[in-house]
Order: structure tokens, then C-alpha cells, then sequence
């Protein structure tokens, strides 16, 4: 049961960091490479909220993701609505020169040691027993938490909300979607927001479950393949990639060898770039394209 | 934005500098280290307190009346730019030393590149090569705490001292090769002191979860668990394993971090055993770095500068049994006969000879934290070694 226990909280880490690509791919067409570090982000501004709010913890978080939404909005109309028109390729690297710049910034200003954000808000990482023998820290279980009320609601949102109808109409074909008066800059504006929003709460639970530091860009590239073994521009497809990954690596640590759990989610990516190269959820096309 | 740190971004990218000790003749010194990028939270500290040290030696006047230009170059942790660096300071800064102060992957090119031009290597706060302990390579020496084979020594013999039970012992290394070097022989020695090792969990460094590899260990059955990892690893598989309910004892190498992070969990079957006089000690030369850290508004905690200020005495020392004015040759002939008085932050002296590069003499304590005391407590006073 405690295997299963892993394999959630690995998946669900995997999968609140993917849907931050996707929700950037499917609506503008843009891989943002940057995202590991607007997950970085949002961990440091729930630092900086921690010591500003300390005595109101709820207040920091909220104003912590907040703040990770709006860094998206902001990015796009600063940097990347200036992009369009330009190609794939030029936007791609533009999102990397953020992401170099964000990163420095961050060590500048918060230096290379560990911070400790949940011990600041004056939480405690408890330990919780579930079925049996199983535990799991409480960072642990918001992570499974804050992952299925993410995806739940995107799927509604997209699905049922005018927003969210528009989102799937500029993706699907933005030239159609602006004749029929849809402003594409808010979409797409919106679209980098709700990345960097759900980037920024992955970072903010990982932070609190394990503490932060400049390394935890790192895991925004570990989910990376999660995101390409499901499809770029499938939500369903993140949420089952991000499943084989972290199954995939629980497995071997557990039984195999330790050392190729690092390993382990490229092999899969590439066993699936050579078989179905736009992911199992993936759109045929769109990869063509890119 | 952290002054300081902009200070040795600055420093580091050539800009800025201390005007005093450009305008005078000095001993010029290079340091390549790792200020930021991935491994920065182990190094940055320990270059930030030498500077520190280096800046107050050189307010006091220098050594032998002359100043310290330590030359700062951020190499991130990758070995082309610690080569680069190496040849920037042999090439164009001329200087009498080079000092490593970064992952052991950057240590190949800088040592080629010190060789080639024969100039003393110093590693400070960054692992010891097998080179420097005897019989030494003529121009490689080290001033770091820890050191291969002699910490997992120390700490399995506490281990055994302090168990009442058979020891179950579970392993917990990082992939890279020299913790997993150090785990592997640390396994061995286990079986000869009649130990069972249960598990041995080799962690690769970007791992967003530990508790997999706690579950391991802690479904093996261990009842002690020796970590001689970075931090990051020791400290996660600790806390992994606590979520776990996992309730046996755990002790790993007290890195420049433990201090503060013993005080953070408040377990008392965690254990750490380390070098360095921790500032709970708090002795005179505690109180000297405390002033100076606050006087220079220093980004690390204080807790976390007594490796670096240890470097900085061992620098001072060989640049002050230099006479002036220095070459390569005249500083490693003194640093091949040196002896630092470490004001208590090491049980003993830094002792350097002509074929011991490392120390005469390695001493260790053991803290743990004391839920009694409310406070992080030594279970062992200074143990020494002969280095051999």
C-alpha cells in the first residue's frame, strides 16, 4: 500500500507541473521552457509571503498563488505577445532566456541555501496514517488534493465555462477564433496565468513537503517527459503520462535498482518519440507541425 | 536584493573589487568556486566566509605588511568554467595559488592546469582528493572538513558503541561517485564490525520525493541508517523516513547546514558527527565570526561559516609564511610545512607535511538534539584519528 502511496504523490507532482505545458501548448502553440523555473517562482513567493504573513498562514498562501498567476499574465503581455507572428522557435527560446534570468534573479535574492516555507507559515509537515501501515505527509496529501482539484477543474472550465469554450477555440484555430470576436491576447494571457498558477502551487507543495532551494527547477524538467509520453496538448494525456512516470520510477526504486529511476522517464519518452512521437493522447498534427 | 551576494556576483564577474588591494602590490590569489548553480548551497557559504576572513586579515594590514587580492571566478559547478577559470588565473592574473572551492567533477581541468603551470592547488570546503592524503601529490592540498574512509570510520564506530541491539544497518548515498565510493566502503567496514547492512539506497540528486527510497530502507528492517551524502540527501531521507513512522537511529556527516536543521526537526535519534566545532559551543572565535558576519551583512546563516573561516586561516597562515615577494614555489614550500591554529573551530591544528596533504590528525565529535535540553547537544567529545 505504501508503494501505491509513492506512486500517487510521485504522479501527482508530475502531473500539477504538466498541466502548466499543456494549458501553454494547446492554447498558443508555444513550449515554454520556463516553466520549471515559474514553478521556482511560485515556491519563492510563497517565501516571500511566509515572512511578510507569517501569522496568517492562508493569507500568505493565497496571495503567494496569486501572485504565480499574475507573473503568467504578466510574461505574456511583457514578452511573449511580442512573439506573435514570430516562429515557434524564436518564442521557445525567448521563454528560455526568461528562464535563465528568473533563475539568477532568485539566487540573487534568496541566495543558494535551504528555506523551510510550511515551518515560516507555522505548519507542521505532519505525518498521516492511510490504509494500514501506509503513511503520508500532510504536504504529501495536498499535493494528491490541489493535483485532482486542478485537473477537475479544467475540465469543467474548459468544457463548460464561456472562458474556457474560448480557450479551446483559439487553440483549435486562433485566425477563425478572432474573426468570431474572440480577443486572443486575454486568451492567451489567461492561458500563461493558470499555467504559472498551477506551476506555482506544485512548487509551493513540494517546497513545504521538502523544503526549497534553487535545485527544484530540476523536477520542472523531470516532468517534462510526463507531459511528452501523454501528448502536448492533452490534459488527460499529462494526468496518464505523469501515472506511467511516476509508476515507472516507484517501481524501480523499489524493486529494481534505485539509480535507474532517474533514468527511467526518458527511456519511456523516447521508447514513445520512436512509436507515437505526438504522445498517447497527443493531436497527430499539432506535433507534425511543431 | 542580498548585498553581499550581489557583491561577489560582481566580484565574480570581474567587476567591482577592493580598490586597497588592487592599488598595492599583493598576493594574488584565485578561487574558482561554485556561487551559484545547482550545488551553491554547499559551496557559496564557504567562499563567502573566506572572503569575509580575507577582507578583516587584510584590514588588519595585510600579511607581511602586503594585501590579499583574492581573485573570485563563479564556475556554477561545471568543469569548463573552473578550466576556464584556472587558465584566466595562471595566464593573465599571474597568482600564486589556486584555490577549488566546487563539485569534484571541476577538479580534472583545474588540477591539469596547475600542474601544467606548477602552482598549489587548494581545495577548501570542497571534498579532499584521494592526492592530498599520503603520500600527497607535491601540489594538491585540502582544509576540508570531511574526509573519505575516516568520517564513515568514526561514525560506525559510534554506531557500535552506542547500539544495544544487533545493527540493521541501511546505507544512503547520492549518485555521484564519491558518496557512493565513500557508502561502499562504508558497507564492508560494517561487516567487520559485525554489523548486518540491510539496504543500500543510492539517490540520484534531482529527486522531487525522497520517501520511495525511505520506504526501502525502512521495509528492509535497518535500525540505524548511516547517510555520508550532500545535505540535501542526508536530510530528506531523514525526514522521509520520520513520515514514514520509521523509529530507528540515523546518523550522517554533519555538513555546514546540520546546525541549523538538527535545531529544525528536534529528533533525538538523529545524529550527526562532523569536524567542526558547531557555534552552540560558542567560543571566542564563534563570537569573531558572528560580529564579522553581521558587520559584512553575510548571506549565509552564521551557523554555516565556520568551514570557509577555517580556509581563510589556513590561506593567511601559507601566504604568511611566504616571504615576500611570492612565487608559486615559495608558497608550497610553505604550505608543505604548515601548522593552523584553528582557535577551536577543529579538536586540533591543521598540520600539513611534505607527504600530508590532508592533516596529521582528524578529530570528530557527535551532536544529536537533547529534547530535555531543548537544545542541539554533543554525545561525543573530540575522537581523533591518525592520518596515515
Amino acid at each position: 500500500m505504501q508503494t501505491l502511496i509513492n506512486i500517487l504523490v510521485l504522479a501527482s507532482i508530475y502531473a500539477l507541473i504538466s498541466c502548466g505545458y499543456v494549458l501553454i501548448y494547446r492554447v498558443s502553440r508555444v513550449l515554454n521552457l520556463a516553466h520549471g523555473e515559474f514553478m521556482m517562482l511560485g515556491a519563492y513567493g510563497l517565501l516571500a509571503t511566509a515572512s511578510s504573513f507569517g501569522a496568517h498562514p492562508f493569507a500568505a498562501v493565497g496571495v503567494a498563488s496569486v501572485m504565480a498567476l499574475l507573473v503568467g499574465v504578466a510574461i505574456y503581455f511583457v514578452l511573449m505577445r511580442h512573439m506573435t507572428g514570430e516562429s515557434v522557435l524564436a518564442a521557445v527560446l525567448c521563454t528560455i532566456a526568461v528562464g535563465i534570468l528568473l533563475r539568477g534573479l532568485i539566487t540573487l535574492t534568496w541566495g543558494a541555501q535551504q528555506h523551510y516555507p510550511m515551518e515560516q507559515l507555522g505548519w507542521v509537515n505532519s505525518s498521516i496514517s492511510v490504509f494500514g501501515d501506509a503513511r503520508i505527509s500532510a504536504a504529501s496529501l495536498g499535493l494528491i488534493i490541489a493535483t485532482a482539484v486542478c485537473y477537475s477543474g479544467l475540465f469543467l472550465f474548459l468544457r463548460y465555462t464561456r472562458w474556457g469554450i474560448q480557450m479551446r477555440a483559439a487553440g483549435q484555430n486562433p485566425l477563425l477564433a478572432a474573426q468570431r470576436g474572440i480577443r486572443l491576447n486575454g486568451i492567451y494571457a489567461l492561458a500563461w496565468g493558470l499555467a504559472t498558477f498551477t506551476g506555482g502551487i506544485a512548487g509551493m507543495l513540494i517546497a513545504c513537503d521538502s523544503g526549497l532551494q534553487t535545485t527544484i527547477v530540476t523536477i520542472g524538467l523531470k516532468a517534462f517527459p510526463a507531459t511528452l509520453v501523454g501528448g502536448l496538448d492533452s490534459l488527460l494525456g499529462a494526468l496518464v503520462g505523469s501515472l506511467i512516470i511516476g509508476t515507472a520510477e516507484v517501481l524501480l526504486i523499489n524493486y529494481v535498482d534505485p539509480l535507474l529511476s532517474d533514468v527511467a522517464p526518458f527511456f519511456i519518452l523516447l521508447v514513445m518519440l520512436i512509436f507515437r512521437p505526438w504522445g498517447l493522447f497527443g493531436t497527430r498534427e499539432e506535433i507534425d507541425r511543431v | 536584493m542580498n548585498k553581499s551576494l550581489v557583491t561577489l556576483a560582481l566580484l565574480a564577474a570581474g567587476i567591482g573589487g577592493t580598490p586597497w588591494a588592487l592599488a598595492q602590490e599583493a598576493y594574488v590569489v584565485g578561487l574558482t568556486g561554485a556561487l551559484t548553480g545547482p550545488v551553491a548551497g554547499t559551496y557559496a557559504p564557504v567562499i563567502e566566509s573566506m572572503k569575509a576572513y580575507i577582507d578583516q586579515v587584510n584590514l588588519r594590514g595585510g600579511v607581511n605588511g602586503k594585501p590579499i587580492k583574492l581573485l573570485i571566478q563563479d564556475n556554477q559547478g561545471e568543469p569548463s568554467k573552473a578550466a576556464a577559470d584556472a587558465k584566466k588565473f595562471l595566464s593573465q592574473d599571474h597568482v600564486v595559488m589556486v584555490i577549488n572551492s566546487s563539485a569534484s567533477s571541476t577538479y580534472a581541468p583545474v588540477i591539469a592546469e596547475t600542474k601544467r603551470a606548477h602552482v598549489p592547488l587548494f581545495f577548501a570546503g570542497a571534498v579532499c582528493p584521494k592526492e592530498v592524503f599520503p603520500p600527497a601529490e607535491e601540489l594538491q592540498f585540502c582544509s576540508t572538513s570531511f574526509a573519505a574512509q575516516y568520517d564513515s570510520q568514526m561514525a560506525l564506530a559510534f554506531i557500535k558503541e552506542t547500539a544495544k541491539e544487533p545493527v540493521k544497518l541501511g546505507l544512503v548515498a547520492m549518485a555521484i561517485p564519491v558518496s557512493r565510493g565513500e557508502i561502499d566502503y562504508a558497507e564492508g567496514l560494517s561487516k567487520t564490525l559485525g554489523m548486518t547492512p540491510v539496504e543500500k539506497q543510492i539517490v540520484p540528486p534531482p529527486t522531487p520525493d525522497y520517501t520511495p527510497f525511505s520506504t526501502k530502507l525502512k521495509e528492509a528492517g535497518a535500525n540505524w541508517v548511516y547517510s555520508w551524502a550532500p545535505w540535501v540527501t542526508e536530510i530528506k531521507t531523514v525526514e522521509g523516513l520520520r513520515k514514514l513512522g520509521w523509529s530507528g537511529r540515523y546518523i550522517a556527516w554533519a555538513h555546514i547546514q546540520a546546525e541549523e536543521d538538527l535545531a529544525r526537526v528536534k529528533d533525538s535519534d538523529f545524529y550527526v558527527v562532523g569536524a567542526n566545532a558547531l557555534f552552540q559551543d560558542n567560543l571566542p572565535v564563534h563570537s569573531e565570526i558572528r560580529e564579522v558576519a553581521k558587520k559584512a551583512n553575510l548571506t549565509y546563516p552564521v551557523q554555516q561559516l565556520a568551514e570557509g573561516w577555517v580556509s581563510g586561516m589556513v590561506l593567511e597562515q601559507a601566504l604568511r609564511a611566504t616571504a615576500w615577494p611570492p612565487t608559486a614555489e615559495k608558497v608550497l614550500a610553505s604550505m608543505s610545512s604548515l601548522k593552523v591554529d584553528t582557535k577551536g573551530l577543529r579538536g586540533g591544528p591543521i598540520e600539513w607535511t611534505k607527504s600530508n596533504h590532508f592533516r596529521t590528525q582528524q578529530y570528530y565529535r557527535v551532536w544529536h538534539w537533547d529534547t530535555t535540553k531543548q537544545a542541539v547537544t554533543r554525545v561525543k567529545d573530540w575522537t581523533s584519528y591518525v592520518v596515515k
